[in-house]
This record gives C-alpha cells, sequence and structure tokens, in this order.
C-alpha cells in the first residue's frame, strides 16, 4: 500500500479533529506534570468507541475456547493501519502522551493479548483496552538497559503452585500510575547458570504485597508521559499470574518480538513529529520575515525545508511498506526493523531541532510547540534500543548471512 | 421516527480565501460538512436512538446532499457517525440556488415521507438562511427555525422547540411532519429529548464523533444517486450572485507628535469626538 483507504483516512481526519479539540488545550498541564494523561487516554478510547469494539470482541469469544479469539483483533479491530493512524495524530500534537497510549494498550495490552490465556486476556487485556486500567510494560532495569536478557537481575523463584518475585525495573512508561503490570524475570532454577535462566513475563497487580511503585521520573522530554520505576521485594504470585501459564515456551523469544513490536511501533510516531514539524515550519517560512522578505525566500531555509520534506517522504515510505508486510503477513526481518527505526529515529531528531532553527528564539520558546517535539524526538534514538544497539543488530544479521 | 437531514459540504473556514476577478476561487479548497448540518445530523441521531441502552435504534436518518460525486465524502462521514443510509443529489454548486435546493429536498420529502426534516440554520459559506423556510412553505408544513432544544412530545405526534430569542428562550410546538432548523446549541448534552432516552441522560458536549466502528460500517452503506432531472426540478438559477469582493485593505494609520495634535483630529478628521 502507498496510502491509507478511505476508511482510514476518515478516521484519520477525526483523530485530528479529536486531537486539536480535545488534546491541545491540555498539552501545556500535561507538560507540566499539571494534569495526567489518563483521563483524555479514556476520553480518546470512548470517543471512537474502542472500548466498544474490544468489548464486543470479547463477548464473541467462547470461555475456555478459542483463546485467539479476543486476540489481536481486540486491538483497533487487528488493523495494524489504524494503530499507525492513531500514533501518527497523538504525535503530531504530543508525542508524550501517544507514548503512554501507547504503553498501556500497544505494549502491555498487546503482550497480553499476544501471549495471555482467554482468561487472562479477558481479566487484564480487556479492562486495558476498555481505558478502565492502565498497563505498564517492564523490561528495563537500572543494570540492563540495551542488554537487557544478559543483564537483567529480576528473579522468580517457584514457591508451591507460584512464584516469589524480587527485582528492580526502571524507565518505565506508566509505571507511577499502573493497574496492571507486565514484568519480565528470569525463572531461577537450581544448578543452572544465570545465563541458562529462562526469561518469563508475569502479570502483577498494583497493590500487590511487596510490590512499590515510583513518583514520576524527571526527564529531559516527554513529560506528557509518566516514567517511574517498580520495586519487587518477595512478590508472590500465583501461576496464573505467568503470562501464558506455560513454562514450556521461554518468554525470550517471546520479548524479542515485542522489541520488534516496539521498534515498528516507534516509525508511525516519528512520522507524525515530522510532520508536524514539517507543517509548523512551512507557516512559519512564510509568516516570519527579515529585511522585507519572507524567511522561506533564503536559500538556507529553503535547504531545511526540502531536507525536512525529504525525511519526510521515506519515512512515510518505510512506514507502509512495513504495513504492507503486516498486512501481508510478512515477516520483517530484525535488521530490517532496526534499519527503518535507527533512520526515522536520527531524522526525527534532525527534523525536529532543524524546526527550532528556523523558528530561532521562538523556536526555544515552549509556547511554539518544536522545542517539545526536539526534545521528546531525542527518546526515539534512545528508548526501544539505542541508535547503537540498532546498528550492532544490523551488522550481525549482515555478516552472519 | 424517519427522519431527513440535509448535509451541504462547505469550503474549511480556517482556510484563507482566494479570489478569481469577482467570484471565489475554489481550487485548492479544503471542503469539510458545514456545522451546523453536522449538528442537524448529531440531533437526528439522538432522536433515533436510545442512548440509555447502548445507543439501540429506534428510527432512520436518511441524509441528503446536493453537490458533485466528491460530496460523497461527507455523506460519508454522517454515516460513520450512525445515519443510516444518504442520498446525492447531482448539481454543481454554481448551478444552485436556494429554490432549487428546497424544491429538490421538497420532491425527495415526498419520495422518503419522513416525520421530521432537520437542516443546519444555515450554510456556512452563503449564509442565505432560507432553504429550511421555503421547504416549509413549498411542504405546507409547520416550521421551527433556530432550534436550541427539541423534545419530543405528545407520544411522538409532535416536538416542543426552544429557540433562543432576545427575550429568553421561545417554545414552540409543532406537529409532525414539520422541517425544523437547528442552532449550535442543539448539541448541548440535554438539548434533545425523544422520550425514550432517560430524560437524565447527558450526552458529550457537540457533534460525536465517528467511532471506528462507525467508520467501517459506514462502507456498507448505501449513497444513492439523484439528479434533478430524475426528481423533476426545473434547474433554472433565479437567484444570481452578481460579485464577491474581498473586504478593503485596512489603510495605514498615522503617528501624532502630541495628545493636542490627537484631540484635533480625533475631532476634525475622525469626527468621533
Amino acid at each position: 500500500m502507498i496510502d491509507f483507504t478511505d476508511e482510514q483516512k476518515m478516521a484519520q481526519r477525526m483523530l485530528r479533529t479529536w486531537a486539536e479539540k480535545e488534546l491541545v488545550p491540555l498539552v501545556p498541564a500535561m507538560e507540566r506534570g499539571d494534569v495526567l494523561p489518563y483521563d483524555a487516554m479514556r476520553h480518546l478510547i470512548r470517543s471512537f468507541g474502542i472500548d466498544e469494539m474490544a468489548r464486543a470482541t470479547f463477548a464473541k469469544a467462547t470461555p475456555g475456547g478459542d483463546t485467539n479469539a479476543g486476540g489481536e483483533r481486540g486491538f483497533f479491530g487487528g488493523d495494524p493501519a489504524l494503530s499507525a493512524i492513531v500514533a501518527i495524530e497523538l504525535s503530531r500534537v504530543c508525542p508524550g502522551f501517544a507514548l503512554a497510549f501507547g504503553a498501556s494498550l500497544g505494549l502491555a495490552g498487546g503482550a497480553i493479548l499476544a501471549k495471555g490465556t482467554a482468561a487472562q486476556k479477558k481479566r487484564f487485556a480487556l479492562p486495558i483496552l476498555t481505558g478502565e486500567k492502565i498497563g505498564a510494560w517492564a523490561m528495563t532495569e537500572p543494570g540492563a538497559g540495551s542488554d537487557a536478557f544478559r543483564s537483567m537481575r529480576t528473579i522468580a523463584r517457584r514457591s508451591g503452585d507460584g512464584y516469589i518475585l524480587n527485582g528492580q525495573k526502571t524507565f518505565i512508561t506508566n509505571a507511577p500510575f499502573a493497574d496492571v503490570l507486565v514484568i519480565y524475570a528470569k525463572l531461577a532454577e537450581p544448578g543452572q547458570s544465570e545465563n541458562e535462566r529462562p526469561i518469563h513475563a508475569f502479570i502483577v497487580e498494583k497493590g500487590a504485597p511487596g510490590l512499590s511503585l515510583s513518583k514520576p521520573m524527571e526527564k529531559m522530554g516527554m513529560h506528557s508521559s509518566p516514567t517511574g520505576e517498580i520495586f519487587l521485594s518477595d512478590v508472590c504470585v500465583a501461576k496464573s499470574a505467568l503470562l501464558g501459564e506455560t513454562e514450556t515456551l521461554p518468554a525470550r523469544d517471546r520479548a524479542r518480538e515485542v522489541f520488534h513490536g516496539e521498534r515498528t511501533g516507534m516509525v508511525p510516531m516519528c512520522f507524525g513529529v515530522i510532520d508536524r514539524c514539517l507543517e509548523l515550519s512551512v507557516a512559519y517560512a512564510k509568516e516570519r520575515q527579515t529585511w522585507g522578505k519572507q524567511i522561506g525566500e533564503y536559500q538556507l531555509v529553503q535547504e531545511k525545508l526540502a531536507r525536512m520534506y525529504m525525511h519526510r517522504e521515506n519515512v512515510r515510505n518505510l512506514l507502509f511498506k512495513q504495513l504492507e508486510k503486516a498486512h501481508k503477513k510478512v515477516t520483517i526481518s530484525a535488521a530490517e526493523a532496526s534499519a527503518s527505526k535507527l533512520y526515522c529515529a536520527r531524522v526525527a531528531t534532525e527534523c525536529a531541532l532543524e524546526a527550532v532553527q528556523i523558528f530561532g528564539g521562538n523556536g526555544y520558546m515552549r509556547e511554539f510547540t518544536v522545542e517539545m517535539m526536539a526534545r521528546d524526538a531525542k527518546l526515539f534514538q534512545i528508548g526501544g534500543g539505542t541508535d547503537e544497539i540498532q546498528i550492532t543488530a544490523i551488522a550481525r544479521q549482515l555478516l552472519s548471512e | 421516527m424517519k427522519i431527513l437531514v440535509t448535509a451541504k459540504r462547505v469550503p474549511d473556514p480556517e482556510q484563507k480565501v482566494k479570489f478569481k476577478g469577482n467570484t471565489l476561487d475554489q481550487s485548492g479548497v479544503n471542503w469539510q460538512l458545514n456545522q451546523f448540518d453536522e449538528y442537524a445530523v448529531e440531533s437526528a441521531l439522538r432522536l433515533t436512538e436510545n442512548a440509555s441502552s447502548g445507543n439501540a435504534r429506534n428510527g432512520e436518518v436518511i441524509v441528503v446532499s446536493l453537490g458533485p460525486k466528491d460530496v460523497q465524502q461527507q455523506l460519508r462521514s454522517t454515516l460513520a457517525m450512525g445515519a443510516d443510509r444518504a442520498i446525492l443529489v447531482d448539481a454543481s454548486d454554481e448551478n444552485l440556488d436556494s429554490e432549487i435546493v428546497a424544491r429538490t429536498v421538497q420532491k425527495l420529502v415526498e419520495q422518503e415521507r419522513p416525520d421530521l426534516v432537520l437542516l443546519g440554520k444555515l450554510a456556512a459559506d452563503s449564509e442565505a438562511n432560507d432553504v429550511g423556510q421555503r421547504l416549509a412553505g413549498y411542504l405546507g408544513w409547520p416550521q421551527a427555525t433556530f432550534a436550541c432544544s427539541i423534545e419530543v412530545t405528545d407520544g411522538g405526534k409532535a416536538l416542543l422547540v426552544g429557540r433562543e430569542v432576545d427575550a429568553g428562550v421561545e417554545t414552540k410546538k409543532v406537529t409532525l411532519p414539520a422541517v425544523v432548523t437547528v442552532d449550535l446549541r442543539i448539541v448541548a448534552p440535554q438539548a434533545v429529548k425523544n422520550g425514550v432516552t432517560a430524560a437524565t441522560h447527558a450526552y458529550a458536549d457537540g457533534p460525536r464523533y465517528a467511532s471506528l466502528k462507525g467508520i467501517m460500517a459506514a462502507k456498507k452503506k448505501t449513497i444513492a444517486d439523484s439528479s434533478l432531472a430524475a426528481l423533476g426540478v426545473a434547474a433554472t438559477v433565479r437567484a444570481k450572485v452578481a460579485s464577491v469582493d474581498a473586504p478593503p485593505a485596512r489603510k495605514a494609520g498615522v503617528k501624532v507628535a502630541s495628545v493636542e495634535e490627537l484631540v484635533q483630529k480625533l475631532h476634525n478628521e475622525a469626527k468621533v469626538i
């Protein structure tokens, strides 16, 4: 596909209207941390019937029957283009809000929908999709970022039928206010070396004894998205908390899939940032005059606009290639996902910084939006695997072929 | 209740107007649904659903428009909001006037036999504000214009229509079938009461967003094509636009050196003191 269908374009128009009418007025307060993003998230979910859609899909699934019913289809009716449109439109206005929304419904909700049992989907994923509960997805630890699997210290020990969790997670989106947390931990078996320990995901609910959640951390950008730490101190969970309720499939591969999703999921966010920065920059280049000429008439400004346009077109092409592959159920290789994320993240930061430059003094002021975009875009080069890790992943695949 | 709603596409009011001589240059215009028509669609949906019971439908909403093929986009968005079907009468905007539009809707009313015709009080581009009134005259039906509230009464045989007038809110009772044109406050949370939805129900302020499910469902709804000829409406334009001109550009001001000079200029030149 090289463009959205008529229906998808209609959804895009509706989302843009919603974002301009409902979200734009909230952005300054959300960015200051005075207002949390969750009420607006619920408003979005209700306005577009995302809750109704999820409930209808779950109602069709027979209890204890087909575990795939109420599966991925619960999320925007299983249309990856719709998820991309939501990410684009939210990121155009407030990337932090898009992140909080995506971490709850996409990462936490998505992980449970993809790998949970029918009972887990109904109990944990459905309330996340309806906005009743907020989800967080926790992999990163203080000593385990890009090397998340190898250095993971969070441990699950068998206890009777269930498990006891100990450890610490950090930089977790939504953690301070999450109701449902998907937490990755290594299962400690006697006589195994640390590297052999299989990684599993556990669903932990807010209020579990031994679980504590930090206050929001102070960040460079993405201020509308609360980020926090998770501390697990002898948190006892039942077997039913083990995602998928089986130890036979180690979660290492499943988590890789989510990483994959995290990488491809950033492409529409980058597109949203670039699209908005270009739109704002073109308008400003036509409006702002120096020495009696619109600044857009100067070639130094034109060069910036042309480069931003070129990057936007490239990101758009990568996005549609990714959507076409998802539509045809063709897998994207690790190198492809990494290369795409690496390019999009770098040019999103470049475009946002160039937008600040075009806006000059105004660009440095919070009021003109591009300042927020520049700080927010930087996260794309760090979260979901740093640029450097993406480069390593690409090289690894190239050299092993 | 069966309701016919009119919908017109208008240029995005936020977009800068371009001129071509004494006419508007409509190339590159972003078309959108006239906001008052969107309010009419919202009101029609509120009248034909039970919002206390999962928005179960208990009526039919048919949206009609006159215009080129592209108007399908705006009609499709009303179907996505929840309208049941649409009719598009092929016409070009330059060859229409209020009389032709009202006569066309009259023919469609005679075909569809609705209980109520809902219209926006005016179109945001021409602001003619006379299709609703003409239509009621041609049909010989009662009319209530600029509605800020609608309440179904007499067991569904009549409507109480609130209108904001200088002295307050005037309430008119119209027997169905009738023609009602709506003003912006008709989309307030409790402006429409249909006797089925609980009277205490409060809608979100404003017209609804098309849900993702609604957008998918709209794909399968029908937009029937029609034409002035098929409906037997004479296409002679009688109200002609003489010219459309941009407001004159504001002249530059002058700087005054002293308060005395200011007072003197206000008195002698501006003649305001």
